[in-house]
């Protein structure tokens, strides 16, 4: 296996140590990111995410533990010296340098030949979309535009690994949506590693070849968009991203690939065994809203059957968000298309049947 | 105007309404304005009198400029002036720039508190005393350099106007720039020459100029330090009006305020242009 492109090792870092307050953003944080790959940092504000970023591109130090970039240690070099560029959050732009100085910056000062910064400057805007562009200045520009001219500006010099700290948090929404694309499609076409921070877990999942969620200066979870997505390893990291049921209960039963739960008073779920849970144990069962299935008359499909009554609805568009009362101070959230003439297929306080298959249901360690 | 309506106008500014409406206030301003500019266009006005008398009007003429040009000691009192101010801002700017960057950038010192109030005390200390502490300062060490005092004396007192602007600039200023030249290869030195300081020029342009019409105007300083042969332009002046009234002091005078007011046109185009981003 080749060496990874970056290896965080138990890396902590307090700010104003020995001061009144110090601050612990990151507590042993390990991970290891490969090389072309796309990595995010997810988690809520303040849990460390910029501060990661920020040791990686050497503007902080570390307070223990080590950073290789691809086997190398790199504590005692320069921001410089790294082979490392970053696109900052409000991009920092030099306002005082026009588009194409801006992204030959990095190259001037690595000292290349003359034709070859103008040359790859050219490269750079017109694979970022801003040839036409190239003579303007920062504050002439519109935020997307900004925001590609300091892509291009972090892509110029060739960096091993680009950091990227939220990028597209400044953009409106449909500007997000095409950026995210063009994001991907760069990162596949350079074929430099990622590291992209943010805290908009649509983002995470839609872009990334792995996420770490973040907490407080802690990683969760590290996986695929779809494991952390279906397999959130707690309830933190179910929660972060998308939405879910929790269900809080005590075992009272393993049987092969499936646990009996108690919940509330006198309900009974059965969830798929995850493993490591004895009877007796407190556990919190987890259902992705989408999972469930509402129908007027029971869904045979289903391996779960249960009744309950709509409580509240909230209309989105595309479908619409119901809230279930199952009785026994139970709710649960789902999802249902509009039918095909736009109405909704429930009512509040219809009585109707929820479905859901055993495998959707899990239990996640308390 | 009355009480009242004083109190009303300011409210009212406090919410940031319009304040065109209220009655008097154009009165009030009116006066205001005749008050602050009436002695400087009485003077202007006899600058061009054709009489040798101050007050008493004949007739339109320049002869009172020609002289002045004319005149030898006033030459050399605005090559005193010109000298004085020049060397005076070029060090003082120097000095207030790298006192800002410290204090802005060299993180968390002892003292620095300290070391900013002692940047800009010199604002509040009267400037008599300033001079009379200069004077013996002067003295007890001996120097004696004629106009090398003046311009001494001069750069100490420019520092906290040179500073001030600078500073306000730095303020403004996070370090996200120089972090992002860094990561893009720039070496400490390159970052300050290609990032830094073509971000605080118009700091120091507004800061140098400051200075320069401070030290050009200053007379109290001047007059204690400066010896026979080191006299400027405002000394000069009042030496002239000790001598007697003529419509040369008027003409002297209304080109020093003419220069005064193109520098400070100036100033105010160079903060206007740096403050005003192009909206797209
Ligand atoms: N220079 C600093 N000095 C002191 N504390 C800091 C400093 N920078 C960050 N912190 C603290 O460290 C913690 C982590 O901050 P960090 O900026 O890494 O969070 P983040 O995950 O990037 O958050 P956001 O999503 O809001 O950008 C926070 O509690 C923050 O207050
Ligand atoms: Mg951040």
């Amino acid at each position: 296996m080749p060496a990874a492109s970056i290896d965080v090792r138990g890396v902590s870092k307090i700010y104003n140590p020995g001061s009144q307050q110090p601050v612990k953003a990151l507590d042993t944080v390990s991970l290891s990111i490969a090389d072309n790959e796309f990595f995010t940092l997810l988690g809520p504000s303040g849990c460390g995410k910029t501060t990661l970023l920020r040791l990686i591109a050497g503007f902080e130090q570390v307070s223990g533990g080590e950073i290789l970039l691809f086997g190398e240690e790199i504590a005692h070099l320069q921001p410089s010296q790294r082979s490392v560029n970053t696109v900052f959050q409000h991009y920092a732009l030099f306002p005082h340098m026009s588009v194409a100085e801006n992204v030959g910056f990095g190259l001037e000062r690595l000292k290349k030949p003359k034709d070859e910064v103008v040359s790859t400057v050219k490269r750079m805007l017109s694979l970022v979309k801003m040839d036409h562009l190239a003579d303007r200045r920062p504050s002439q520009l519109s935020g997307g535009q900004q925001q590609r001219v300091a892509l291009a500006r972090a892509l110029a010099p060739s960096p091993k690994v680009l950091l990227l700290d939220e990028p597209l948090s400044a953009l409106d929404l449909k500007l997000r949506q095409t950026m995210r694309e063009e994001l991907k499609q760069l990162q596949r076409e350079t074929g430099i590693t990622f590291v992209f921070v943010t805290h908009d877990q649509d983002e995470a999942l839609a872009m990334s070849d792995r996420i770490a969620v973040m907490s407080e200066g802690h990683i969760q979870q590290i996986g695929s968009p779809t494991e952390i997505y279906e397999h959130p390893v707690n309830q933190f990291v179910a929660d972060f991203i998308g939405d879910s049921n929790f269900l809080d209960g005590e075992i009272i039963a393993i049987e092969d690939d499936i646990v009996t739960c108690k919940i509330g008073s006198e309900s009974v779920f059965e969830a798929e065994n995850s493993g490591n849970h004895a009877v007796g144990d407190q556990v919190t069962l987890f259902l992705r809203p989408e999972k469930i299935s509402l129908t007027h008359s029971t869904d045979e499909s289903t391996d779960n059957h249960r009744r309950g009554k709509v409580s509240n609805i909230v209309y989105l568009g595309n479908e619409a968000a119901y809230t279930v009362d199952m009785g026994d101070g139970i709710s649960l959230m789902a999802q249902a298309r509009p039918k095909e003439d736009g109405n909704l297929p429930f009512a509040i306080d219809d009585d109707i049947a929820v479905g859901y298959s055993n495998r959707a249901l899990r239990v996640l360690a308390k | 105007m009355t009480e009242r309506d004083l109190k009303s106008s300011n409210m009212a500014k406090a919410k940031a309404l319009p304040v065109g409406h209220y009655r008097g206030l154009g009165v009030w301003n009116f006066f205001f304005m005749v008050f602050l500019y009436a002695p400087i266009a009485v003077l202007i006005f006899y600058s061009f009198n054709a009489n040798r008398m101050v007050i008493n009007w004949t007739g339109f003429g320049v002869e009172w400029y020609i002289k002045a040009f004319n005149n030898e000691d006033i030459q050399d009192a605005v090559w005193n002036s010109l000298i004085v101010a020049f060397v005076a801002t070029g060090v003082a700017t120097t000095i207030a720039t790298i006192g800002a960057l410290i204090l802005a950038r060299g993180g968390n010192f002892k003292g620095k508190t300290a070391s900013l109030g002692l940047m800009m005390l010199p604002l509040m200390v009267p400037e008599i005393v300033t001079a009379v502490a200069v004077l013996i300062f002067f003295a007890t060490i001996g120097l004696n350099w004629g106009l090398g005092n003046v311009i001494i004396a001069h750069i100490t007192f420019c520092i906290p106007f040179a500073f001030m602007p600078i500073r306000a600039r730095l303020e403004g200023m996070d370090t996200t720039m120089e972090q992002a030249a860094r990561d893009l290869y720039a070496s400490e030195w390159e970052t300050f020459r290609y990032i830094t300081v073509p971000m605080l020029m118009p700091g120091i342009v507004a800061g140098a100029m400051l200075s320069f019409v401070i030290s050009l105007d200053d007379f109290i300083i001047t007059l204690m330090v400066g010896g026979a042969g080191s006299t400027t332009l405002p000394v000069y002046i009042y030496s002239m009006i000790r001598r007697g009234l003529t419509p040369e002091i008027n003409a002297v005078s209304t080109l020093l305020l003419l220069f005064s007011v193109a520098i400070v046109t100036a100033y105010w185009f160079v903060s206007k242009k740096s403050n005003t981003k192009t909206v797209h």
